[in-house]
């Protein structure tokens, strides 16, 4: 029954309508970009009506928000969080930094394109991108996700020997166990 | 009609009752929270979405054997407390498999899954899951005290260890145990506050300060059963006192207005309060909640 | 010759045969143990019937030996839980240095013990009770440490006690001019009312010393801590389990006769449950494994004496249960003591951690025994907790059933240090050596923990000999109305079906075992105990991420009015005055000549004086 392909399109189809209108984020405060996930979540913009609320640790979470500048010591940290996420898992980037650097695009101990070490789903622009912004964000990963095309997950799991070079490039002190699945 | 298919049956429809109920009422809280911050809140069916979303996950991780079944345990207590509490009286269908509704079991087999659960978040090598164990312990050795009084203050004026027997009491004499044993039901809804682990009492979970204690480590497939069991589990402790101070409900719209009545009461409670040391809990059950838990034996013995 | 005398001589030459086969090397000293051990108990188990009897006059003293149902049901205590503890010992005390003492002095415990329950006269009572004091004596100085300390407190309280019982014993010869058990029972009701007394207070402290009753407890943490732990089993299980039965001898064939002996038994109830929660509450705080059960055998006697101190049937029946089922997971528990210490050389919690994956069967063992001594459903523990409940209830003793809850209540606490101190938390590189114990070492653990289980779905295997037992002491029977095979009732005729509710429990989790195992089975992965969530970091091979020390830090911090006073203190504050008083009178005796002069002068100077003044 579940091998036949017409049930498997509406089981998809429920599935990714849960997974669209139950986001829960683990807001990993790395940079300036902090400030903002709390009047988002607040009253005013109430994020909860969307079904986005905050997880406690990454094994419950499915979003992984990035919230600003990375650097290189931070990644590690970062990369570790994504790891013990459970599928399917999702990243947003949030604000210019993890699009190219922002205004730090010539330190020399942030990365500047975290396409290059995870895979991003949604990216948020501005410095700082307003809350508007941030639940527009949302918007756009759960239609992604209701269509089906948030696929970071997957494109990691099938690229994890070029994101492996490029982590361990800026990454010197290397210590984490590798992930094998 | 008697088999004992029939009455699996029952106890099945039973526990899916009772899983919807819970859902709905904790979705309800966050309605009510959101409201009382003046949001707009999620949809009262949030729950449900979570709930779907979480058991649609594809992997998850274990720590060794325990851990694994740790969730297992914790249904273990729910399922069986909505089988010994009767859900409606004097209705075949929801008899269930009730073992003639002995409090003193259930008081036991209500540590029961609670204790499974906190070897399995033991064996996860979390700090943050065994402290919030200890606290866990700690605050339940604080709210069984006057709880067990309020009990055995009933149990002893009734002659009675079965809710079955203290329904009918409620329904011969015509006053509900409320108001004629109204300090051992003050104790109990005091106690109650530490039962539902809502604010002041959240100490276990504690999500900004133990990243949520015990199930920290449990995602997907285990956190789904771990939420399922504790809605569950919420609507057998609501039934639990309605059958014991509000005389029971006869059919399913006045269970579902007397349990949500009790429900308010921990919830609004949790609003307004911020969150207490371990410490604190403890003893604040056993000032007030003592106190009354005194009284109510002393009534129950006087009269 | 009698079966009664050849159990008795198997045991005595087997003793004095092991203590010189523990000389040679090989496993014939092994094999005579255990025969020692096996074959008198097996004799009793097959042969003996109630009411066998034996009678000899010794020194002008009729000694009679005789089994009746109520011994015989503390018989398959020590039965079940020696033979057990012996299996365990042979594995266990494998390489020890003094093995022959170690063999020798285990078979006279047992012996002792088989001796007390055979007994129907005081005197070889009274023998057989100092043959088993000083066999576990000798046993808790076993390893030379402490001794000073820990040995003298044993050896103290277990005089004051024997004293005591002697006095009893010399009041009641005098009084009745025989040394009868029946005779004192028969002669009791027409004693005086200050013999009617002080009999049973002089007997009960004998009792109480040894099943640690509250303020003669003070030796028994020390004391179960340093016996080897192959001996505590049975010390704990077994052993303190004759104060138990000295004490409902002494509670139900004398008190009940004595017009005040509610007040008597009332304060002796009382008195176990401030035992339970002291016991409970301290240890919760100890952070050696050892000190830790040996304060949680303080209290769950505590529970037994609450129980036998009631006597009411259900009361009583409790109580017994609760024996048999202490004897059976605390035995269990300090075998898993004794197996950690064997395998990794400690016993602190502080520092072993996440054993479970390499000691499983030790695990399974022990959480099966926690899950009884916590009483939770369905294990035996539960069956006598609730009757415990139940019959507190029924007969209105209001504040004490609070006084209980609160204990066992507050016993999750250390059942739950047990488990995660030892087996869960952090698996640390520094354990990684550590293998399951020998099957040896394991099975008899097994045994008795999985016994724990089939008494709690069928609790009438064990009620039924304790109902016998009950009616030899005049208890009315009790099956049909207050327990049948797996159901228990209450006084108030409320009843608790075991059988359906283990099926139910069992249906359930294996339902929910079945549906975590099959979902998402491909892409369910065990990860170890270093890939924790902690924010990120990496927890490196040398950081430990155990917490285990403060443990219950916060519950602590609630309850410490009740920790401040220690019995210890009062204790220890009547030796100093004692000392003071000695020192004080060495004052007088300087032990100089001159001064013991002087003393003969100012006396004959005294003597002339008060001479001259009376009578001049």
């Amino acid at each position: 029954m579940i091998n036949d392909k017409n049930s498997q399109k509406i089981v998809d189809i429920i599935q990714n309508w849960s997974r669209k209108h139950s986001i829960w984020v683990l807001a990993y405060g790395t940079g300036c970009g902090a400030i903002e996930i709390p009047p988002t979540m607040t009253s005013r913009y109430d994020a909860e009506r969307l079904g986005v609320r905050g997880a406690a640790t990454p094994r419950q979470a499915d979003v992984l928000l990035i919230t600003g500048y990375l650097t290189t010591k931070t990644l590690k940290r970062v990369i570790r969080v994504y790891e013990q996420m459970q599928d399917p898992k999702y990243v947003i980037g949030f604000g210019s930094c993890t699009i190219n650097g922002g205004m730090y695009y010539d330190s020399y101990n942030t990365i500047k394109l975290l396409d290059r070490y995870l895979p991003v789903d949604v990216y948020i622009n501005g410095c700082m991108p307003r809350p508007e912004a941030v639940l527009a964000g949302f918007g756009k990963l759960q239609k992604l996700i209701a269509e089906g095309k948030a696929t970071g997950a997957t494109k990691y799991k099938e690229n994890i020997e070029w994101y492996k070079e490029n982590q361990k490039k800026v990454i010197t002190n290397w210590v984490m166990p590798d992930y094998n699945w | 009609m008697d088999s004992i298919w029939y009455k699996i049956l029952g106890a099945i429809v039973t526990v899916v009752m009772a899983f919807i109920v819970g859902l709905t009422y904790m979705g309800l809280s966050r309605k009510i929270t959101a409201r009382v911050q003046n949001r707009k809140g999620p949809p009262f069916y949030q729950n449900f979405i979570d709930a779907l979303k979480l058991a649609s996950k594809t992997s998850a991780i274990h720590h060794g054997f325990l851990h694994h079944v740790g969730p297992a345990f914790m249904m273990i207590t729910s399922i069986m407390s909505v089988m010994i509490v009767p859900i409606l009286t004097g209705d075949q269908w929801f008899s269930n498999l009730n073992f003639k509704g002995d409090l003193i079991f259930l008081l036991y087999i209500m540590v029961f899954g609670p204790l499974g659960m906190a070897l399995g978040a033991g064996q996860t090598g979390n700090p943050n899951s065994a402290i919030g164990v200890t606290r866990g312990l700690s605050q339940m050795v604080g709210f069984e005290i006057p709880w067990v009084m309020a009990l055995v203050a009933l149990m002893m004026q009734y002659h009675t260890t079965s809710i079955v027997d203290l329904i009918n009491v409620q329904h011969q004499s015509g006053t509900w145990l409320m108001f004629s044993s109204p300090f051992a039901f003050i104790a109990a809804v005091l106690a109650m506050l530490g039962m539902f682990r809502y604010s002041p009492f959240d100490i276990v979970g504690a999500p900004t300060e133990l990243a949520s204690g015990p199930v920290s480590e449990n995602g997907g497939k285990y956190l789904f059963t771990l939420m399922s069991s504790n809605s569950i589990f919420a609507f057998a402790k609501l039934t639990l006192y309605v059958d014991l101070f509000l005389g029971g409900a006869s059919n399913i719209p006045v269970l579902l207005l007397k349990t949500f009545a009790i429900y308010l009461i921990p919830m609004l409670y949790g609003i307004v309060s911020p969150r207490y040391r371990t410490e604190q809990a403890i003893r604040y059950f056993w000032g007030w909640p003592l106190f009354f838990g005194i009284l109510a034996i002393l009534h129950a013995t006087v009269f | 010759m009698n079966t009664i005398v050849l159990i008795f001589v198997i045991f005595l030459g087997g003793a004095i045969l092991t203590y010189f086969a523990g000389m040679l090397k090989g496993i014939l000293k092994e094999i005579l143990f255990l025969a020692t051990v096996f074959v008198p108990l097996g004799l009793f188990y097959t042969q003996i019937s109630t009411g066998d009897t034996f009678n000899i006059e010794l020194a002008g003293f009729a000694l009679k030996w005789a089994i009746t149902p109520f011994s015989y049901l503390f018989a398959l205590i020590v039965i079940s839980v020696a033979t057990m503890a012996a299996v365990f010992a042979v594995s266990a005390m494998r390489g020890t240095k003094n093995l022959g003492f170690f063999y020798a002095n285990f078979i006279l415990t047992i012996m002792a013990m088989m001796g007390i329950l055979f007994s129907r006269d005081l005197v070889s009572f009274f023998i057989f009770w100092e043959i088993m004091t000083w066999s576990s004596y000798l046993m808790v100085v076993y390893r030379g440490e402490d001794v000073q300390k820990v040995g003298i407190k044993y050896f103290i309280f277990s005089a004051i006690g024997a004293y005591a019982m002697l006095m009893a014993i010399v009041i009641v010869y005098n009084l009745t001019g025989s040394m009868m058990i029946d005779t004192l029972v028969r002669a009791y009701p027409a004693f005086d009312f200050n013999m009617q007394i002080l009999i049973p207070v002089l007997l009960l402290i004998g009792f109480g010393v040894k099943s640690a009753l509250m303020p003669l407890h003070v030796w028994a943490p020390g004391a179960y801590s340093h016996a080897p732990m192959a001996y505590t089993s049975v010390f704990s299980g077994a052993l303190s389990k004759m104060g138990i039965y000295g004490m409902v001898i002494v509670l139900v064939s004398l008190i009940s006769y004595f017009p005040q002996g509610h007040w008597f038994r009332e304060v002796i109830a009382w008195m176990g449950g401030i035992t339970a929660v002291m016991g409970t509450l301290w240890a919760i705080k100890q952070d050696d494994a050892k000190k830790l059960l040996a304060y949680s055998s303080v209290a769950q006697l505590g529970y037994i004496i609450v129980g036998v101190g009631i006597g009411t049937p259900l009361a009583m029946m409790s109580g017994l249960f609760l024996a048999f089922m202490h004897a059976l997971f605390k035995g269990t528990l300090f075998m898993v003591v004794g197996t950690i210490e064997k395998q990794t050389g400690t016993t602190n919690f502080t520092e072993v951690t996440g054993l479970i994956r390499k000691m499983p069967w030790t695990f399974l063992a022990a959480l099966l025994s926690i899950i009884a001594l916590a009483g939770i459903p369905p294990l035996g523990g539960f069956i006598g907790k609730w009757m415990l409940y139940e019959s507190l209830m029924s007969s209105e003793h209001y504040f004490l059933v609070i006084v209980i809850f609160f204990s066992s209540t507050a016993a999750f606490l250390y059942c739950y240090k047990f488990l995660f101190g030892f087996f869960l938390g952090q698996e640390e590189k520094e354990w990684d050596y550590v293998k399951e114990a020998p099957a040896l070492m394991v099975i008899p653990m097994l045994v008795l923990s999985f016994a724990t289980f089939v008494f709690g779905v069928f609790p009438g295997l064990i009620l039924n000999p304790i109902n016998e037992a009950m009616q030899t002491l005049g208890y009315a029977n009790t099956q049909g109305h207050l327990w049948e095979m797996s159901v228990i009732f209450n006084d108030w005729g409320n009843q608790v079906a075991m059988q359906p509710i283990i099926y139910a429990i069992i249906a359930i989790f294996l339902f929910f075992l079945i549906f975590l195992t099959l979902k998402s089975y491909k892409n369910t992965r065990y990860v170890t105990t270093k890939d924790i969530s902690s924010s990120g970091e990496v927890p490196k091979e040398h950081e430990n991420l155990t917490f285990s020390i403060n443990f219950m830090q916060p519950f602590f911090r609630a309850v410490e009015p009740l920790m401040k006073r220690q019995i210890d203190k009062y204790y220890n504050g009547f030796a100093n005055g004692m000392e003071a008083l000695f020192d004080f009178t060495r004052r007088i005796y300087t032990g100089n000549g001159q001064t013991y002069a002087m003393y003969v002068v100012i006396f004959v100077i005294i003597l002339l004086l008060l001479k001259n003044s009376f009578f001049g």
